[in-house]
């Protein structure tokens, strides 16, 4: 009748014994079966990930770091890189106007047509990037609708820096947008409610609650979006003209060096661009981790109340 | 701001922000891609016809979309293989490996083209295993495949790896309670959810691959008839100042990029439903 | 089908989920394990089912060790917490995956799955949704259908993880009595899973109460009720009043009451517990010995009347349950002073 029970008296626990061979998990594969398809995972994305990076390296450096050096700096090479960082300075921050604009529009209000909407943000994702280039050839281009307008006005678009900034703002139209809605959507608008029943008005509506609650997916947008706007190639080589100091991105800096059998110099800027990548991948890790997004779930069992 | 467009909600700025909205898509977007199938509209049906279905050009759809659709296939079962192995098992460099896969989309399609070329050319680091058993891949309809693996590789496994994580660890304890062996709960439980994610990522791979330019041109050779895509075609024209007949060529790839976009937001929806419920 | 567990443990990093666990299920049982959440009694389950690892101890299944049987060898139907039905599949096609993954040479042919899968939706009275999808279904319903699941498969066990956990209220009620109808027809030995002390002590024939990865005690639901064995069980089920005590010459003095005690120490500190029926209140007379209190408050909901009572002193708040004619005969009214004393104690030593 009076057992004090060891929970009362937080009597010491059993020290665990060790593990028994224990029963196989359920729901897992026998350790061979893992090591046969990580190992084939890993061959994959080592053959069409890993390689490519890698040989980006070893060719920019094949002729010495002298060579790499004479290549990255070149005027040529200096110049593009100011051309690819001014489009990407115009295109990215247009992009995340717009990209804000869209989220309030559509994640925030009910209107008719807002599906048909969401569907045209996508369109550029979904057009080739010379077809993306061509469309403005044809509306500025000589031949284009406003092309004898502009000719007479002495301003050049195509075949000049305009061109490639429309280019670029146009293949990295949606990325902002696309982050922002399905976030802003996700989270609601109870909070903006909030804000305007306590008297802010829009602005700081869009100040205080709405961009502090979506900095990472904006950031996180901002990143691809940005990335996108450096490294594009097909739209910008079509309305470029490829004049050399003057209407050269990166990319295609790249691509004339290619083709003048300059393999070294051409895997030198590329490494630029290569390491620009991993800066973006690493940073997209880093903005995702922020964002605390939920891990993947280890498949091993967690604890079961 | 006409209000009978819309419900009503207390938060300002309706006006403001689907006005900015609209018109910067249609200045950047929707007027641009209109001036294609405008200028197409002023070539003569026969005119386009012909300049759509030339022996080159014909040539270059069965270059695009078959290279286009095998290396979505090869996407699909490796993408679902690199998925299945990141979500389920752990093992070193998983984090840094998930990370790189998006690599494609980060590097430049010109950066990705070259490193191909110089990785299968014969004297390249794989081009020179390959070269004895006669296998070509640089300049040759496989280094158009090749390329289009490297750029379609993220789309099936970021489609099915979120599916993957939030399949219910239940649902494969209920099959092997009731006797299932790995294989059958894989067929018959897991493969049927990630089906629609699959499928998914298999068109968003495929339609990314018909319109992709800068990661093949290097890599391709670029031969008429046998390993141009038609892509190259339309800039080949247009600097040939053929602007109706590159135009042409462009309409008729919109126009299918625009079903493969119908397709994806209906196989989206069919995957919102089957996670959904 | 008689189940023995022998010494099992089982841990998760620092978190001990079973602490050397011994329990045997007989066969034909339909036992319950009851506990708070994080008291290892799912994981028990799972054990059972071969859906967990033990890191020692034994799982026998008819005497036979079964500890490293796959689950899938174990024949167990197991139900599940959220039912985990197979919502790409009809309903027929979710009871019929048992039957179909068999290997070839066990597996049934089409008409004979037909009828098993008709037989099993008729027997949880079903069978008319046969060719619906899982989402289309109730929760009472999708219940049922894992039932019948987890049934086609013949199991000599079936184990079912807090099988009303998910549903509402009165759809529980139904449920219950109809899971201890259907058990009493099918005798298979069955074990659940549940947090609720009134499902537990209304379905099971026993029930093990457990807390902390430990079993605190085995017996009919009569039997934990009214004889708890420890202040866990004590606590747990019901409601009870907490009173601490000194002991005094094989006494325990719960205020002015002597509880008489065996076996513990003079001057040891006690606890007592008393369900609120057990409460006996008196109104203050000579002679007269109990806990001096004030009433606080009479709610005379339903058959029994609960009376929330203040002890003089600051002690915790008396509860009390009366019939309403004692009510009447006492004729209590809040504010008056009242001398209370347990009918019935129980008395532990304090920690």
């Amino acid at each position: 009748m009076t057992t004090a029970t060891a929970a009362l008296a937080g009597l010491p626990r059993h020290a665990v014994a060790t593990p028994v061979c224990a029963a196989r998990d359920a729901t897992t594969e026998p350790v061979w079966v893992r090591r046969t398809l990580i190992g084939l995972a890993l061959a994959f994305l080592g053959l069409f990930l890993f390689m490519p990076l890698a040989v980006v390296f070893h060719q920019a450096l094949s002729k010495g770091v002298a060579v790499y050096w004479r290549a990255v700096t070149d005027p040529d090479a200096l110049a593009a890189i100011r051309l690819t960082l001014l489009a990407a300075a115009i295109a990215v921050p247009l992009n995340l106007v717009f990209g804000v604009a869209a989220a309030w529009a559509i994640a925030r209000f009910e209107f008719r047509g807002k599906s048909l909407l969401t569907t045209f943000i996508d369109l550029p994702f979904s057009v080739s990037p010379v077809i993306s280039g061509l469309i403005y050839v044809l509306v500025f281009g000589l031949q284009g609708w406003f092309g004898p307008w502009l000719a007479d006005h002495d301003l050049k678009v195509i075949f000049a820096v305009p061109g490639i900034v429309l280019a670029t703002i146009f293949v990295t139209f949606p990325y902002v947008a696309r982050e922002l809605i399905p976030l802003m959507q996700a989270q609601g608008a109870e909070e903006e409610e909030a804000a305007v029943v306590l008297g802010a008005n829009g602005w700081q509506v869009l100040w205080r609650v709405t961009l502090p609650k979506v900095k990472w997916g904006l950031l996180y947008g901002v990143i691809l979006c940005n990335a996108r706007a450096m490294g594009e190639f097909g739209a910008v080589s079509v309305v470029s003209g490829h004049i050399r100091g003057l209407t050269n991105t990166l990319p295609l800096h790249v691509e004339i060096l290619y083709n003048e059998y300059q393999f070294a110099a051409a895997f030198a800027t590329a490494s630029v661009l290569a390491l620009l990548a991993i800066v973006t991948l690493g940073l997209k890790a880093w903005v995702e981790h922020q964002q605390n997004s939920p891990e993947p779930v280890p498949f091993d069992r967690e604890p079961q109340p | 701001m006409n209000l009978s467009l819309r419900r009503h909600s207390v938060l300002p700025g309706f006006g403001l922000s689907l006005g900015v909205t609209v018109l910067y898509l249609s200045l950047i977007v929707l007027v641009p891609l209109s001036a294609a199938f405008i200028k197409t509209a002023s070539l003569n049906w026969v005119a386009f016809v012909a300049a759509v279905t030339s022996p080159r050009v014909l040539a270059s759809y069965r270059l695009t979309f078959g290279a286009s659709f095998l290396a979505a296939v090869i996407n699909a079962v490796f993408g679902l293989l690199v998925a299945w192995v990141l979500v389920r098992y752990r093992f070193p460099g998983r984090r840094v490996i998930d990370a790189m896969v998006d690599l494609p989309f980060a590097l430049p399609t010109a950066v990705a083209g070259i490193a191909l070329a110089a990785l299968y050319a014969t004297n390249g680091w794989i081009g020179q295993l390959l070269a004895p058993a006669g296998i070509k891949v640089a300049f040759t309809p496989l280094g158009v495949l090749v390329a289009l693996i490297f750029i379609g590789l993220p789309f099936v496994v970021r489609t099915v790896q979120p599916v993957l994580e939030d399949l219910q660890p239940e649902l494969e304890e209920a099959a092997a309670t009731l006797g299932a062996n790995r294989i059958q709960t894989f067929r018959r439980v897991i493969f049927p959810a990630v089906l629609p994610a699959l499928l998914t990522g298999f068109a968003l791979a495929f339609a990314r691959a018909i319109g992709e330019y800068g990661s093949v041109i290097f890599i391709a050779g670029n031969m008429p008839m046998v390993s141009e895509i038609t892509p190259l075609l339309i800039i080949t024209k247009l600097e040939q100042y053929d602007y109706a007949g590159a135009t042409a060529l462009a309409v008729v790839m919109l126009s299918i990029s625009f079903l493969l976009l119908l397709l994806i937001n209906l196989l989206q929806a069919w995957m919102r439903k089957a996670s959904g419920q | 089908m008689s189940i023995d567990i022998r010494n099992v443990y089982r841990r998760f990093g620092d978190f001990t989920a079973l602490d050397n666990v011994s329990l045997e299920v007989r066969t034909g049982e339909l036992l319950a394990l009851l506990g708070p959440s994080g008291g290892g009694k799912t994981t028990l389950l799972r054990v059972i089912a071969g859906l967990e690892t033990v890191d020692s101890g034994q799982v026998l299944f008819h005497g036979e060790d079964s500890t490293d049987r796959h689950v899938r060898d174990r024949q167990v139907g197991f139900v599940f917490q959220h039912y985990a039905l197979f919502r790409h599949m009809t309903i027929f096609e979710n009871v019929a995956f048992g039957l179909r993954v068999r290997p070839r040479a066990q597996r049934p042919g089409e008409a004979q799955i037909r009828r098993k899968v008709h037989e099993l939706l008729e027997l949880v009275q079903l069978d008319w949704l046969a060719d619906r999808y899982p989402h289309q279904l109730s929760g009472g319903q999708r219940q049922r259908i894992a039932l019948a699941r987890a049934l086609a498969v013949e199991p000599s066990v079936l184990l079912l993880d807090e099988p009303f956990g998910a549903l509402d209220a009165k759809v529980r009620k139904e449920l219950r009595r109809w899971l201890r109808r259907l058990h009493d027809e099918m005798h298979i030995t069955s074990v659940f899973v549940t947090h609720d002390q009134d499902e537990a002590l209304e379905v099971a024939d026993r029930v093990v109460v457990m807390n902390e990865g430990r079993i605190e005690q085995i017996g009919s639901p009569q039997e934990v009720y009214d004889h708890p064995a420890t202040p866990f069980v004590y606590q747990f089920l019901g409601n009870v009043n907490l009173f601490h005590g000194r002991v005094q010459d094989g006494h325990a003095m719960i205020g002015p009451v002597a509880v008489p005690v065996a076996g513990m120490a003079d001057s040891a500190s006690a606890i007592a517990f008393a369900r609120p029926h057990e409460i006996e209140i008196i109104r203050p007379a000579p002679g007269e010995t109990g806990i001096a209190a004030r009433v606080e408050h009479v709610l005379a909901v339903g058959s029994t009347v609960r009376i929330d009572l203040e002890p003089d002193g600051g002690a915790a708040a008396i509860h009390a349950e009366v019939s309403r004619s004692e009510l009447r005969e006492l004729g209590l009214v809040t504010g008056d002073r009242v001398l209370v004393r347990p009918r019935q104690v129980k008395v532990f030593e304090a920690a």
